[in-house]
């Protein structure tokens, strides 16, 4: 456990651990925490794994944790690394197993009491139109070439074929497709293994939430976010299904024998990485890409699907616009001043979200003045956040916030005691109905499993990185 | 016989085997079984089943690779694996089992990928054992 790594207040929202601290760390760890967070994030491995990536060849500024940082594989899961994109490594580690999992927020024109008579039939409904997949396939069967041109055109594929409106590709990250994918480097395996997910949400903390604004903090952000009190809006959180799982899988098999070509060395397995100008870090580059174009068309074509339950349940005039839709799970390429230098890097967010500031020319014209959408879900029937990215970000951390709310206690932690019905019971009593394809999806995923949103959020706010918006309280909650 | 292991976001288990042979059958099955309900799961048909290694840990992270594939990929749960003594670094074998039917074998947790996190394999006083952590 990292209990006894030696840690320094920068302020009271900031903590580092200097470079010195142990050998084989190029640069210092930052921490984004509250004291209380902090205490939190020294009972797992996270800060360890901090450590390690700041071991990265090629790494520059800090290795960075966010608060909602928890321990997983390699890398740290709310961990931000950016690495010189000339003589810096890639590591499938610092993106992770779901590739491009992210989070889409769609906003309806209707309000909280017009959906709530009706909540536990649109929530069947959705469940019906939008499985999960833990057992079965996905109602959108696509063949091998269509897969091929899905892999390079995102959720523009989805809109070209029917699947959605014009301006769902561009209110997302990228326009929901990012260059440089090619389906080649993507192996057999992996599009057997995502071709039947399409249109699937999967298990563990993914999940499909009917939700409506609780709470407004900023006015004129809200306006141009379309969003008022009371509105009901809806939350997709997924990824890249079984094709990224494997294309992670695959490059990681590959990548000891080219360490070993490159001469490279790491106190963790699971961090494996290349240079990014090798022909392993580029072939890993277009495969990832491809994958994250996937896990776009996925989230695409869950919206519509989506679209579909609502009409069903509450005639035509029920209108979903999607607001946004960012990735997690990521690493791009991008220009960002080191040091009053301009360089370009490639940042890999693992388990973190882009946040880019007011007037960034990434940000779609009609928000670019308020700043990127972040979105970040809280767990289960908690609450989720919309905030805007602020110039703090792209001074600090790459332009880079938190992804959610982050794990306090294990799968089994959080069964012990507990039985479904009796979670689905408290979930009813505070207005919440919730439908899982599987007994222990609600189990594992109960609000106590996790930090409290609401502490990760004033953390992000305080140190400037990213602004509140909106909060948002689930009404009606699908999972696998 | 395997048991699960305890981690923060994710799962693992720790298997043994009084031969190496079983260990890598009873990590197999400690997969599967965390992926599916297996009770229903017949031993219908035999799939071949192989991997290779540069040392024991990968090794052992393929094998599982391949069940994973099984699994997600070709949509086949395995509930029984005979497999030769293992070679340095390789092991092959058959499964016994049969295509995936949601309506018998309700799946539990869809497993992304096994990982070398905190990933073990040695002997004990009991025999072979591993430890291995899935991203789920």
């Amino acid at each position: 456990m990292s209990e006894k790594i030696p840690i320094e207040a920068i302020d009271e929202v900031r903590f580092r651990i200097p470079r010195d601290e142990r050998r084989g760390m190029r640069t210092d760890v930052v921490v984004y925490a509250s004291r209380e967070i902090l205490e939190q994030i020294r009972k797992d491995l996270s800060l360890e794994q901090a450590m390690n990536v700041a071991t990265l060849p090629g790494i520059v500024g800090p290795s960075l944790a966010m608060p909602d940082i928890h321990q997983g594989y390699g890398f740290p899961i709310g961990g931000v690394a950016a690495t010189d994109w000339e003589h810096g490594v890639v590591s499938p580690g610092g993106v992770g197993f779901d590739i491009n999992c992210g989070v889409r927020l769609v906003r309806t024109n209707l309000t909280r009491t017009e959906v709530e008579p009706r909540l536990r039939e649109l929530v069947n409904q959705t469940f019906r139109d939008i499985p999960c997949g833990t057992g079965g396939a996905g109602h959108l069967q696509i063949t091998e070439k269509q897969l091929d041109e899905v892999l390079v055109k995102g959720a523009r594929w989805m809109v070209e074929n029917g699947y959605g409106e014009p301006a769902d590709a561009e209110f997302a990250e990228e326009g929901g497709r990012l260059d440089g994918a090619d389906p080649d480097k993507v192996s057999h395996r992996a599009k057997e293994r995502g071709r039947p997910q399409l249109g699937t949400i999967g298990s563990g903390n993914h999940f499909l939430e009917i939700q409506y604004v609780e709470q407004i903090h900023d006015e004129a952000a809200a306006r141009a976010l379309g969003l008022e009190l009371g509105q009901v809006v809806v939350l997709i959180h997924c990824g890249s299904r079984g094709l990224g799982h494997q294309v992670c899988t695959d490059y990681l098999a590959q990548m000891g024998a080219a360490m070993k070509k490159y001469n490279i060395s790491l106190p963790d397995r699971q961090l494996a990485c290349v240079p990014i100008q090798s022909p392993e870090g580029q072939a890993y580059l277009a495969a990832m890409r491809a994958s994250a174009n996937f896990a776009w068309a996925n989230r695409q074509a869950i919206l519509h699907f989506l679209r579909g339950s609502f009409e069903k349940v509450f005639g035509k005039s029920a209108r979903l616009t999607l607001i946004y839709d960012v990735c997690h799970n990521i690493a791009k390429r991008e220009r960002h001043t080191v040091n009053g230098e301009k360089r370009d890097v490639l940042v890999h967010r693992k388990g973190a979200t882009r946040a880019f500031p007011p007037g960034h020319r990434e940000i779609p014209a009609a928000y670019r003045q308020i700043g990127q959408p972040v979105l970040i879900p809280g767990s289960m029937g908690t609450a989720s956040w919309i905030l805007v990215g602020a110039e703090g970000a792209m001074k600090e951390t790459f332009g880079s916030v938190c992804h959610g709310a982050g794990r306090l206690l294990s799968r089994t932690a959080a069964k012990k005691g507990r039985d479904a019905r009796q979670v689905l019971k408290t979930l009813e009593e505070a207005g919440i109905v919730a439908k899982s394809e599987t007994r222990d999806g609600i189990l594992e995923e109960i609000p106590e499993a996790y930090k409290n949103v609401d502490e990760v959020i004033e953390v992000v706010h305080r140190a400037g990185l990213a602004r509140k918006v909106a909060r948002l309280r689930p009404i009606g909650v699908i999972k696998g | 016989m395997f048991e699960i292991l305890d981690h923060t976001a994710d799962i693992g288990f720790r298997a043994w085997g009084a031969t190496r042979a079983e260990l890598f059958a009873n990590a197999a099955l400690a997969l599967e079984s965390i992926a599916v309900d297996m009770s229903d799961a017949r031993e219908q048909e035999p799939y071949p089943i192989a991997a290779s290694g540069e040392d024991e840990e990968s090794l052992l992270v393929n094998w599982l690779n391949e069940v994973l594939y099984y699994l997600d990929g070709r949509r086949v749960v395995m509930r029984r694996f005979d497999i030769g003594e293992p070679a340095p670094f390789q092991v092959v074998g058959k499964a016994w089992g049969e295509p995936r039917d949601p309506a018998r074998h309700p799946g539990k947790l869809v497993v992304k990928g096994v990982t070398y996190h905190l990933l073990k394999i040695g002997k004990d006083a009991r025999g072979w054992f591993a430890e291995v952590y899935l991203d789920i």
